[in-house]
């Protein structure tokens, strides 16, 4: 059921610029049926690939976010324990108590493997969970199967579903997980990159204030000892913020004030560092 | 067969491992690369694990199949690839012999000089063939077969074309700045700030997980079990000490303050001293090393538990730290020499490092780093230096 609403979201619009590279890793990781593993600093595009290899496949996407206190079989499937509890207590419910079955619901990982037509499995941000988490996840997806302990049942998946992980850490991940993956690195953007993507989110942009945003948050990009850059989402937000301004002129920006800079540094030392650096802007 | 390129990734320290060529290979017998950039792409994706290789993968690439720089391998450098050959086939015969397409039951009857005679005439066809041998994957990249299409539900490209060589991308080393060689630079803050978040101790387990014991009870039908986790009340002290003097020190002053002050939210306490090249009978609470003394005896009254940092480059006249009056600074003269207040502060604090920005093949030039090593362990000042270092900072202790 996740599936399909996602599925029904981010059909939407072809906002994502694939290159070709990419595109080629891409097939290669399909063809050799292999997980493709992304990685990239923040508001390069990872998720959004998964978002378009769905698109553009006309497959269904799963997404599972890892969380850090995840364990894999979370991922796999729930043995609902409270509602069967609750069952045999009262016995008001449809369901046969006996059977604990009906007590066991998929995962994102179990939805994949019984889904009637292949999937695009997206694991968004791997590198939060542990690696023991990370190994055995790799094992049920070469085996592309897993067993359900409480009712001694294996679960195969049907069609072997599109696996893109996804990982923020530069910190490497362990040397099995990375033996079985294909691996690609998402370059942050350049600057005309930037404005075609931006463009894309903004139709409607003028030319002035696009190419003097898009500087200035490269610019921004560079100050010293600032902990979290701002991304793609941050520069987004922020142009979405100065074309809400009545007051704002595009003369300040290109004078070298930046208004809204909280839009973009979302910590506060990084605010203040940010803000003194901004201080000594001069176009 | 492009055992050389294979190798010159793992002579330069790619960890390529026989599988992943393995796999290439299929990759390659199933029709899916057509051209030498098919082959960039896919070989790297496939070979190459992390980003951090990826440059030096551009250099090998554009190295092998462009010839840039290309020397004619020696009779030497071949007698060790094929030696390297060798102990991979003794580990993996079957695995090898596959990747290569090798007979294994003929090479298993050699001995091993046989065998290493074989691996050498192996390579040195291989070198002859070499020029004409990368055709075969395509020549220089004008295969009309192109990038879509060979799977029913290929992906096709939206973007536009770079048209460029493979090699000619290679040559732009487009991904420099993700080597992990070389000192700390601003922009790996945000990573090095990762490798300071191990700091934190696992405190006893005392903190009952609920919905844990609940699952776990209820998988016991109802007999209950308490489930607890570690609380990580029990936070880290830390003293940075920086040598803050002389020009050499400069760049990474405001690097590593930057970073342990960022980090300070998850120590109980963090003090930063100064410094200038060692330490004598003071450290100093400010930067410019004079309002605020800090005398050296007063840190047997801190938390013996507290973990120092020392970055430093630990370079100096040799009487600075041995002298008993050797302090640059006369006012710092006391009579004892730095090296025994070094010691005692290593006594004094068991989990203590000193970081080093000079990178560690040099450190044996310069005698006081020497001396200094003797006393503190010492690490680099980079990404890898600096998880080394909290790993030692956090070991249990014995």
């Amino acid at each position: 059921m996740g599936a399909d609403t996602q599925r029904r979201i981010f059909t939407g619009g072809s906002k994502y610029v694939l290159d070709e590279e990419l595109a080629k890793i891409v097939n290669i990781s399909m063809a050799l049926e292999m997980p493709l593993l992304l990685k990239g600093e923040p508001g390069t595009g990872k998720t959004m690939l998964a978002h378009a290899i769905a698109e553009s496949l006309h497959m269904p996407l799963i997404i599972l976010n890892v969380k850090s206190s995840m364990k894999l079989v979370d991922a796999l499937y729930q043995y609902d324990t409270l509602t069967r509890l609750n069952d045999s207590r009262f016995g008001d419910s449809k369901r046969d108590v006996s059977n604990i079955e009906e007590y066991i619901r998929m995962g994102k990982i179990g939805q994949a493997f019984v889904s009637d037509e292949r999937v695009v499995l997206l694991i968004d941000e791997i590198d939060k969970a542990d690696t023991d988490f990370q190994d055995d996840m790799l094992d049920v997806l070469d085996q592309m199967s897993f067993d359900i302990i409480e009712i001694d049942k294996t679960i195969k998946a049907k069609h072997r579903p599109v696996v893109v992980i996804t990982s923020n850490a530069k910190k490497d991940l362990s040397d099995p997980f990375l033996g079985r993956c294909n691996f690609h690195h998402i370059a942050f953007p350049d600057q005309e990159m930037m404005s075609k993507i931006v463009r894309v989110h903004f139709p409607e942009i003028e030319k002035e204030l696009l190419e003097s945003a898009v500087t200035t948050f490269y610019r921004l990009r560079e100050i010293r000892n600032i902990e979290k850059k701002p991304a793609t989402r941050e520069l987004i937000n922020w142009i979405r913020a100065l074309q809400a301004d009545p007051d704002f002129r595009l003369r300040d920006l290109q004078k070298g004030q930046v208004p809204y800079l909280g839009v973009l540094f979302k910590k506060s030392p990084d605010y203040s560092v940010a803000q003194a650096a901004v201080g000594r802007f001069r176009i | 067969m492009f055992v050389d390129f294979f190798f010159s990734l793992r002579k330069v320290g790619i960890p390529v491992s026989p599988t992943s060529f393995l796999r290439l290979h299929k990759a390659m017998s199933m029709g899916l690369i057509n051209s030498l950039e098919d082959f960039y792409t896919a070989a790297r994706a496939i070979l190459v694990k992390s980003e951090r290789y990826f440059d030096l993968y551009d250099q090998i690439f554009a190295h092998v199949f462009r010839g840039v720089e290309l020397k004619e391998p020696t009779e030497i450098e071949l007698g060790e690839v094929a030696r390297a050959l060798l102990e991979e086939w003794l580990r993996d015969p079957q695995g090898l012999s596959e990747a290569l397409g090798l007979n294994q039951q003929e090479l298993s009857k050699l001995s091993p000089e046989e065998l290493l005679q074989y691996f050498l005439d192996r390579l040195k066809e291989q070198t002859e063939a070499h020029h004409g041998g990368s055709k075969w994957i395509g020549t220089g990249g004008t295969s009309p077969v192109g990038h879509s299409g060979y799977h029913p539900g290929g992906m096709r490209v939206g973007g536009v074309s770079r048209n460029r060589s493979a090699v000619k991308v290679a040559l732009d080393r487009r991904y420099k700045d993700y080597s992990q060689e070389g000192p700390l630079t601003p922009s790996q803050m945000g990573e090095a700030l990762k490798r300071l978040r191990h700091m934190v101790p696992s405190g006893p387990k005392d903190q009952v997980n609920v919905e844990e014991t609940i699952y776990q009870t209820m998988k016991n039908a109802g007999e209950i079990e308490i489930v607890f986790d570690r609380s990580l009340r029990d936070r880290l002290k830390v003293i940075l000490a920086i040598d803050n003097g002389g020009w050499s020190m400069e760049p990474y002053i405001d690097l590593v303050q930057t970073l342990f002050n960022y980090a300070r939210a998850q120590f109980k306490d963090l003090k930063t001293f100064f410094f200038h090249n060692t330490i004598y009978d003071y450290l100093w609470e400010d930067p410019p090393r004079r309002h605020k003394p800090f005398p050296v005896d007063q840190l047997v009254k801190l938390d013996p538990q507290t973990r120092l940092v020392i970055v430093g480059d630990a370079s100096m006249a040799p009487y600075e730290l041995m002298a008993t009056d050797g302090s640059i600074h006369v006012e710092e003269r006391s009579g004892r020499p730095s090296i025994e207040r070094l010691k005692f502060i290593a006594e004094t604090f068991r989990h203590a490092v000193w970081l080093n920005p000079v990178s560690a093949n040099e450190w044996n030039y310069t005698a006081t780093i020497r001396y200094i090593r003797e006393i503190f362990p010492m690490f680099e000042l980079t990404l890898d230096g600096l998880e080394a270092a909290v790993t030692h900072l956090m070991r249990k202790d014995n």
